[in-house]
């Protein structure tokens, strides 16, 4: 695989997995957020100081990188259990720009300069390079589809459909809203946290405005076209999101003509994204796997 | 007189200058069916969502089994063995409507972390589902999407819901609106057959023949104040009750 190729591929596999980590939150629980990237950042942030400050291996640092990042998607997951919908939507932005002007200011986060010099990953003594990391980062994608995987079938993913559908009829089959709005938040800026390592050590240079508000909506680009929801969806939607830009390049010019009509196009025909409910893809492969659920 | 099984004491709930429930008192005891009554407005839901944590009252008290409820959040008091249905239906939607069972089914869970993480779509846990859909007359429909059903279907699946959930106390709101006259049967009998398994039903009713018919006792509210109290022949000659549903005799107003 040529070069190119390898780094559109390992790009996208990160944000597979940091899209995987939004739909958790959007699409399982229903919470709108519009500041994901802010915790792709923290992840990012954590795992650049870590291994270029303390010289912590990526290994090492990797733990706290999640847990640091989950936990503060924790705190300000709790601005959900206060506003919804439209107004949590312009409350995550807010936290969006906060954490890059946080980032884009202190000298402590390498201010406008960002951070450079992050070290490779490495197994043992051998350095991940090219195809190599681009396998580390699948392997990281299989765990976090797993996970996501795990959580539509068991009894907290069963409790936070029933808050996406209908807040106050979940309460009252007992579903705490607080405790399981604040577990979405958590398991899905966790894999915010993920992404933001491979993310950091990939790119061995960030800097603040990699983890602007348009990434954020990017990555809810990602949900929506893939399938809002569904587990495979922010998948789908992360490689066409990757690949389209690539593929229109000589069309540079018309770029957001075509990202405009692409999206009028899904809003009128796939409203439940490429792999939502009802969709063509869907029905295809239901008419394939009778009797199943993909 | 043994202990009710609900007790509520003074119970208000205003809203700015809004008395919608103003100092009202009622009990049930277990096994009984009872029915609340009144006008538009007269403050029956707002009671409900007082009595399942929906609101907090401004006053008053409200005991469960012995147990202080007011103030509790609503998943709490769910958690208590109360199972409610909503006026305007709530399912969910984009969930089938077995998923829509058990996810109530989940009640005794959701409370501890550390039991969340098991599969909920086990044999069990589906034909203990498909049992509740059973009774609400709705396991033909156990694949379908809960969205998709017509309203006496949802009201029917909302009682299926609350069952999985109320293991003492059922309160249903408006379950009769929007059925058919041999639907409303069926539910009849289901109401007395809950009954007959050791619950109690409170139920906010419009259809007067269905309420004096199914009702061991009615309380009747008005503008937020209890009415009248009794078996339902008592209250039917109660002249307050007339007066608050017709109208004053020879009043300008009567409707």
């Amino acid at each position: 695989m040529s070069g190119y190729l390898v780094t559109l591929a390992t790009i996208i596999a990160i944000n597979a997995i940091v899209a995987s980590g939004l739909n958790v939150i959007v699409g399982f629980a229903g919470q709108i957020s519009l500041g994901h990237a802010a915790f792709f950042g923290i992840g990012a942030y954590t795992a650049a100081l870590l291994a270029t400050q303390a010289g912590w291996t990526f290994w090492a640092a990797l733990p706290c990188v999640i847990v640091l990042t989950a936990f503060v998607g924790l705190l300000l997951g709790i601005p959900s259990l206060r506003v919804r919908e439209d107004f949590l939507a312009i409350t995550t932005i807010g936290i969006n720009f906060i954490v890059e002007a946080v980032f884009n200011n202190f000298e402590f986060f390498g201010g406008a300069l960002g951070i450079g010099g992050i070290p490779r990953v490495a197994v043992f003594d051998l350095k991940l390079r090219g195809t190599e990391f681009l396998c580390l980062c699948l392997a990281f994608l299989a765990v976090v589809i797993a996970l996501c995987g795990w959580l539509t079938r068991c009894w907290a993913g069963l409790a936070c459909f029933a808050l996406r559908e209908e807040e106050t009829a979940a309460a009252s089959v007992g579903v705490s809203p607080v405790r399981f709005k604040l577990l979405a938040f958590v398991i899905g800026t966790a894999m915010a946290g993920l992404g933001g390592a491979l993310y950091a050590h990939f790119m061995r240079f960030i800097s603040a405005g990699d983890f602007a508000f348009p990434l954020s909506v990017s990555l809810l680009s990602m949900v929506v076209v893939g399938g809002i929801g569904t587990l495979w969806g922010p998948i789908l939607g992360a490689i066409l999101i990757g690949v389209l830009p690539e593929v229109f390049r000589p069309l540079i010019d018309y770029r957001i003509l075509f990202y405009t009509t692409l999206l009028l196009l899904m809003i009128r025909f796939q409203p439940g994204g490429l792999l939502g409910e009802n969709s063509a893809a869907r029905r295809v492969l239901a008419r394939i796997l009778p009797g199943g659920r993909p | 007189m043994s202990r009710p099984l609900l007790d509520i004491s003074g119970l208000s709930k205003h809203f700015g200058g809004l008395r919608a429930v103003d100092g009202v008192s009622f009990h049930i005891q277990p096994r009984e069916i009872l029915g609340l009554l009144g006008p538009n407005g007269a403050g029956k839901t707002v009671c409900f969502n007082l009595i399942s944590g929906v609101y907090k009252p401004t006053a008053g008290t409200i005991a469960f089994d012995g147990r202080r409820t007011d103030g509790l959040a609503p998943h709490v008091i769910a958690g208590l063995g109360i199972g409610r249905t909503f006026q305007i239906v709530k399912p969910f939607a984009q969930l089938t409507v077995l998923e829509n069972v058990l996810a109530a089914r989940g009640i005794h869970r959701y409370p501890h972390l550390s039991k969340v993480w098991s599969r909920w779509r086990t044999p069990a846990e589906k034909r203990e589902a498909l049992g509740l859909l059973e009774r609400v007359g709705l396991a033909g429909l156990a694949g379908r999407r809960a969205g998709l059903l017509p309203l006496g279907n949802l009201r029917r699946l909302e009682i299926a819901r609350a069952l999985a959930v109320g293991s003492k106390l059922l309160l249903l709101d408006e379950s009769f609106s929007g059925l058919r006259h041999e639907e409303i049967a069926q539910l009849e009998a289901l109401i007395r057959a809950i009954r007959g398994d050791g619950l109690s039903v409170l139920l906010i009713e419009h259809n007067m023949r269905v309420a004096m018919g199914l009702c061991d006792r009615l309380v009747v509210l008005d503008h937020g104040r209890k009415l009248a109290e009794g078996r339902p022949a008592e209250v039917r000659a109660d002249e307050a009750v007339v007066e608050a549903y017709l109208g004053r005799k020879g009043s300008a107003h009567a409707a």
